[in-house]
C-alpha cells in the first residue's frame, strides 16, 4: 500500500447518485474504502476484548486479513467484478489470521462465489452474494455461536435480500445493510452472556460493521478524508531469519549466482576440518566451516543444495539442516513495499529427523525461548506468533508445506489460532490434523505423546489426551477494568488466569501468583514448569521459583526462559 | 562335547552366575580422556561411578581388542572346548560383536559360533544365562541357537532415564529423533527390543514415569525371566521392586535378580536410571 496508490485511489469519484451496477474497479474502491476505515478504527475493535488480557487483536487480525485481500487486487485493473472478487477472496484466505480473520475470509469467499462469472453486479446479485457469504461463514465454523460476527453477516444478508426487492439502487442496499448490522451488533450482548458481563459488543462483529461503513464512505464520497496508514510492522510473523542488507545487495540487479543458503551440522569420527572446508568452499561462496574432528558446522551458498548435503552424508551424520532459497526471499521482499528488513515467508527449516512418511509437527510459539523448547521437542517448524500476533492461514499453510513429510500435526497453542490452523489444514493437500492446544504448556504436554512413526489419527488422539494432563496458569496485566468470573479487575493490575478463566487480580504479582498456584491445585501436583516472559529478568524469576519451592516442598520446579511478550509468567502444572 | 559360553561385560551377567555356569566375560574398555580402563578389571563398577562426577572428560566406551578375542578363543579350544558360543550386545548398537567376529576369523582352529543378542545389559545377559542353562542341560549348539533365535524376539529392556544429560553427552544415539530435547526435563522410558532403541513413552515426572513403565511391563506378562536393572541406583531399584508388586509372582526364583548396569552402558543412560530386563513367556496358540 504505497502512498502513490493511496492518492490515486482517493481521487476516484464516488459512484453515481442512482447506482445500479458495480464493476470490478468499483468493487476495488469499495474494498479499499473498507480497508481504510478498518485501519482507522482497528484499535477500537481491539479494545472490545472480553478478557482484560492483551490478546485483544481482533481488529488487527481483521485488518491484516483485509490488507492481504486488497493487496491481491491493488494493481489489478480488471473491470470484471467476478474476477476481482475472486482475487479478493483468495487474498483474504491466504492472509487470514485469528478466528475473526478466518471468518472474514469466509465471508469474502462466499461473496466471490455469489459474484462468480459476473461482469458487474446489481442489487439482486449483491443480495444473493450476501446470502452466500453468510452461509459460507457459518460453514467455516464447527459450532456456530450467535452474538458474533456470524450473526452480523446473517442479519446483513437478510436485510440485503429485503432491500433488493424494494430498490435496485446499490447505495440504498448498502445503507440498509449497515443500519441492520449496527442494530444486530448492539444486540450481541443479549445473545452472548460473556459480552454482557464484560460490557462490550462483539469485536468481530464490530470489525465487520467498520468494513461496511467504510464501503458506504466511498459511496458517499467521503474517501478523500482519510489516508491509509503505512502498517507498522506489517507483521510477517514467523520470521526466523532476517535478511541482511548485504544479502539484499544484488550487484547484477536480480539473479543470485548461488541462490541456496545451506547450513548443517556434520557429526562423525576423525573429521578433517581443513579438508572439509576446502571441499565445501569449492562448491559455492560465503563458506563458513568450523568445528573439530567430531562436529563441524557448515554454511555455504550454492546452486544445488544437494551437493554439500550429499558430501556431508558421505562423511558422517548430518543434523540441523537448513536450506533457504535466497532468490525467492529477495523477490518477495522486492514485492513488499517498505519491508526492507523483513522476509514475508518463513524460510523452510528442514530437520532431517523428520523423514518422509513420518509425522511432522508445526507449532505456534510466542517468544524465542518457547520456540526453542518446541524445537527441542522435535517440532519440525515453529511459526512465531501468539497473543497479539496471530499467524495467518498462509503462514501456517506454508509451514505445513515446508515440513518434508505428508503427515503433519499442527499445535496452535492459542485459542485464537485454532480456526486458522484448521483452515490451513483444509487448504493443504497433505494429511493434516490439528491438536487444538490453547496454551504452550498444553502443546508441550501433547508433544510428549508424539510418535512420529505411528498412525496420524492415533497419535493425534494420544496428543489430545496428553494435552489435558497439564493445567496452565498465566499472569499478565489487565488491559482494562472489568468484572468477570466474579473477579473485579482494574486496568493495569496484575491478573492471573487458570486454564483460560480469570481467577485473581491485584497490584502485587506475588499475591496474584499465589492465587494462581492455589487455583491450579499445586498441593496435588508433582511438577511446576515456570516459563518467564521477555519482561522478566532471570534473577527475578529464579527468586520467585525459590519462593514457590519453599512454599510447596514436595514439588519439583523447573524454570525456563519462555521469552513470551505480555505474559510475565506462564505456568504448567502436572 | 564341551560347549563354552563367552560374553562381554556389557551383557551384565552377574559375576556369581558367570562363575556358576563357567561363562567367560570379556571386559570392554572405558576411556576417560586418553586413559583406557578394562571394565571390571582395571576399574570396578563402584570405582567408576564414584569417580564419574570428577572425570575431566565425559567417558566413552570401546570394544575389546580383536586380538583379545582371538587369544581367548584359542586358549579355550586348547583347554578342551569343542564348541564356543560367543554372545554379545546388539550388533546395531555396538562394535563388540564385529570385533568378536574378526577375532574368531583370526582364530583358525577355534570352533566359534557368534550370536547377536540384539540387546544390551541384562537383556543380553538373560539370553546368555538361558544359553548356559541349556548347554548345562546337554543341548547341542544348534539347538541352543534355535532356542535363542526364538527368544531374542521375546526379550525386552525398559529403562526410565533419570537425567537426560548423559544421553545427550554420550552422543551414541540420535536422541533428538525421539523428541527428547535438552531444554525441558523429561523422564523418557526407553525400550530396547530386537536391536532397536525407542522412546516408549515420554513423561515429565518421575512418579508418573515409574508407573507408566510398570504399566507397560505388566502388559507384557507373563514372563519367562524378569529382572530389575539400575545404573548405580540400588535404592531406586529396591523402590521399583516394591512397586512391582505381583509382576514377579509368576516366576520361580525366590528373589528377583537386581543387577547394576555396566559403566559401558551406564555412561550413556546416566546414573539413576532404573528399569527391567525381560524374556516373555512363550505365548500359547
Amino acid at each position: 500500500m504505497t502512498q502513490t496508490h493511496t492518492s490515486e485511489a482517493t481521487q476516484t469519484a464516488p459512484p453515481p447518485p442512482k447506482w445500479l451496477h458495480c464493476n470490478g474497479q468499483q468493487l476495488k474502491k469499495l474494498a479499499y474504502a473498507a480497508l481504510t476505515w478498518l485501519d482507522h478504527n482497528h484499535q477500537h475493535v481491539n479494545a472490545l476484548n472480553v478478557f482484560p488480557v492483551p490478546d485483544g487483536d481482533t481488529g488487527t487480525n481483521m485488518l491484516l486479513t483485509m490488507r492481504s485481500a486488497y493487496g491481491r487486487i491493488q494493481n489489478n485493473e480488471d473491470e470484471h467484478v467476478g474476477k476481482i472478487a475472486e482475487q479478493l477472496a483468495h487474498g483474504a484466505l491466504m492472509g487470514a489470521r485469528g478466528n475473526s480473520g478466518v471468518i472474514l475470509s469466509q465471508i469474502w469467499r462466499g461473496l466471490a462465489k455469489g459474484l462468480k462469472g459476473k461482469e458487474a453486479f446489481d442489487a439482486q446479485d449483491l443480495a444473493d452474494a450476501f446470502q452466500a457469504a453468510s452461509e459460507t461463514a457459518y460453514g467455516g465454523v464447527m459450532k456456530p455461536v450467535e452474538g458474533t460476527i456470524l450473526t452480523i453477516i446473517r442479519e446483513g444478508a437478510s436485510e440485503a435480500t429485503d432491500a433488493a426487492k424494494k430498490s435496485s439502487d446499490l447505495r440504498f442496499l448498502l445503507e440498509r445493510v449497515l443500519e441492520r448490522c449496527n442494530q444486530a451488533l448492539e444486540r450481541t450482548p443479549e445473545q452472548l452472556a460473556i459480552l454482557k458481563q464484560a460490557g462490550v459488543v462483539d469485536s468481530g462483529g464490530q470489525g465487520l460493521v467498520y468494513i461496511f461503513e467504510g464501503m458506504l464512505r466511498y459511496v458517499h464520497g467521503k474517501m478523500n478524508e482519510l489516508k491509509l496508514s503505512a502498517m507498522p510492522g506489517s507483521n510477517h510473523a514467523g520470521l526466523q531469519h532476517q535478511i541482511t542488507a548485504q544479502e539484499l545487495a544484488m550487484p547484477d540487479g536480480g539473479a543470485i549466482e548461488n541462490p541456496y543458503d545451506v547450513q548443517f551440522i556434520l557429526m562423525g569420527d576423525n573429521l578433517n576440518v581443513t579438508e572439509v572446508r576446502d571441499r565445501i568452499d569449492a562448491m559455492g561462496d560465503s563458506t563458513v566451516v568450523v568445528g573439530d574432528e567430531t562436529t563441524i558446522k557448515v554454511h555455504i551458498h550454492v546452486k544445488d543444495p544437494g551437493v554439500p548435503i550429499s558430501y556431508g552424508i558421505s562423511l558422517g551424520k548430518i543434523t540441523d539442516v537448513v536450506v533457504e532459497n535466497m532468490q525467492m526471499q529477495m523477490e518477495e521482499i522486492v514485492h513488499v513495499p517498505g519491508a526492507q528488513t523483513a522476509v514475508p515467508h518463513t524460510p523452510p527449516l528442514i530437520k532431517p529427523t523428520v523423514q518422509p512418511g513420518q509425522i511432522g509437527v508445526v507449532a505456534v510459539a510466542a517468544g524465542d525461548g518457547l520456540a526453542d523448547i518446541f524445537r527441542s521437542m522435535n517440532v519440525s517448524f515453529v511459526v512465531s506468533g501468539g497473543q497479539t500476533n496471530n499467524p495467518s492461514i498462509e503462514e501456517l499453510f506454508q509451514a505445513i508445506q515446508d515440513v518434508p513429510t505428508d503427515k503433519v500435526i499442527i499445535l496452535p497453542n492459542n485459542k485464537n489460532i485454532i480456526l486458522a490452523a484448521e483452515a490451513a489444514r483444509d487448504l493443504s493437500p497433505k494429511n493434516v490434523t490439528v491438536v487444538p492446544t490453547r496454551t504452550a504448556p498444553q502443546g508441550l504436554s501433547a508433544l510428549l505423546a508424539l510418535d512420529p512413526d505411528s498412525d496420524l489419527d492415533k497419535t493425534t488422539e494420544a496428543m489430545i489426551d496428553a494435552a489435558k494432563e497439564v493445567s496452565t496458569g498465566e499472569i499478565t496485566r489487565a488491559t482494562r477494568s472489568v468484572t468477570l468470573d466474579g473477579v473485579a479487575v482494574n486496568e493495569g493490575e496484575f491478573i492471573g488466569l487458570v486454564d483460560g478463566r480469570l481467577c485473581s487480580s491485584g497490584t502485587e504479582l506475588t499475591a496474584v501468583l499465589n492465587a494462581v498456584l492455589t487455583a491450579m491445585e499445586m498441593e496435588d501436583r508433582e511438577l511446576l514448569t515456570l516459563y518467564y516472559g521477555q519482561d522478566i529478568a532471570e534473577d527475578e524469576a529464579s527468586e520467585l521459583a525459590s519462593q514457590i519451592e519453599e512454599q510447596y516442598e514436595d514439588i519439583e520446579i523447573e524454570l525456563l526462559s519462555g521469552g513470551q511478550p505480555y505474559y510475565f509468567y506462564i505456568l504448567g502444572a502436572e | 562335547m564341551t560347549i563354552k559360553i563367552v560374553t562381554d561385560s556389557a551383557c551384565d551377567v552377574p559375576p556369581e552366575l558367570a562363575q556358576q555356569f563357567d561363562i567367560t566375560v570379556v571386559p570392554v574398555y572405558i576411556n576417560v580422556g586418553t586413559t583406557s580402563y578394562l571394565e571390571g578389571v582395571e576399574i570396578s563398577r563402584e570405582q567408576f561411578y564414584n569417580r564419574l562426577p570428577t572425570f575431566p572428560e565425559y567417558p566413552t566406551t570401546a570394544a575389546p581388542a580383536i586380538g583379545a578375542f582371538t587369544q581367548l578363543y584359542e586358549d579355550l579350544t586348547a583347554a578342551g572346548a569343542t564348541q564356543i558360543l560367543s554372545m554379545h550386545i546388539a550388533h546395531d548398537l555396538s562394535a563388540v560383536y564385529n570385533t568378536a567376529r574378526l577375532g574368531a576369523a583370526a582364530a583358525k582352529s577355534a570352533p566359534v559360533t557368534l550370536f547377536d543378542t540384539c540387546q544390551i545389559t541384562l537383556g543380553a545377559g538373560l539370553l546368555v544365562l538361558l544359553a548356559a542353562e541349556a548347554a548345562a542341560a546337554g543341548q547341542t549348539i544348534a539347538e541352543i541357537v534355535t532356542m535363542l533365535n526364538e527368544k531374542v524376539r521375546r526379550t525386552y529392556v525398559f529403562g526410565m532415564i533419570n537425567s537426560l544429560e548423559s544421553l545427550h553427552r554420550s552422543g551414541r544415539v540420535n536422541w533428538a529423533q525421539f523428541g527428547i530435547g535438552t531444554l525441558l526435563q523429561i523422564k523418557p522410558i526407553m525400550m530396547i527390543t530386537d536391536g532397536v532403541i525407542s522412546a516408549a513413552a515420554k513423561v515429565r515426572t518421575r512418579k508418573r514415569a515409574l508407573s507408566q513403565m510398570l504399566k507397560m511391563v505388566a502388559e507384557l506378562a507373563p514372563f519367562e525371566r524378569l529382572a530389575i536393572i539400575h545404573v548405580n541406583a540400588q535404592e531406586a531399584a529396591e523402590e521399583l521392586r516394591q512397586l512391582s508388586g505381583d509382576l514377579f509372582a509368576s516366576l520361580s526364583e525366590a528373589t528377583p535378580l537386581i543387577q547394576g548396569v555396566t559403566p559401558a552402558i551406564g555412561t550413556h543412560l546416566g546414573v539413576g536410571a532404573v528399569g527391567f530386563a525381560a524374556v516373555l513367556a512363550e505365548t500359547t496358540g
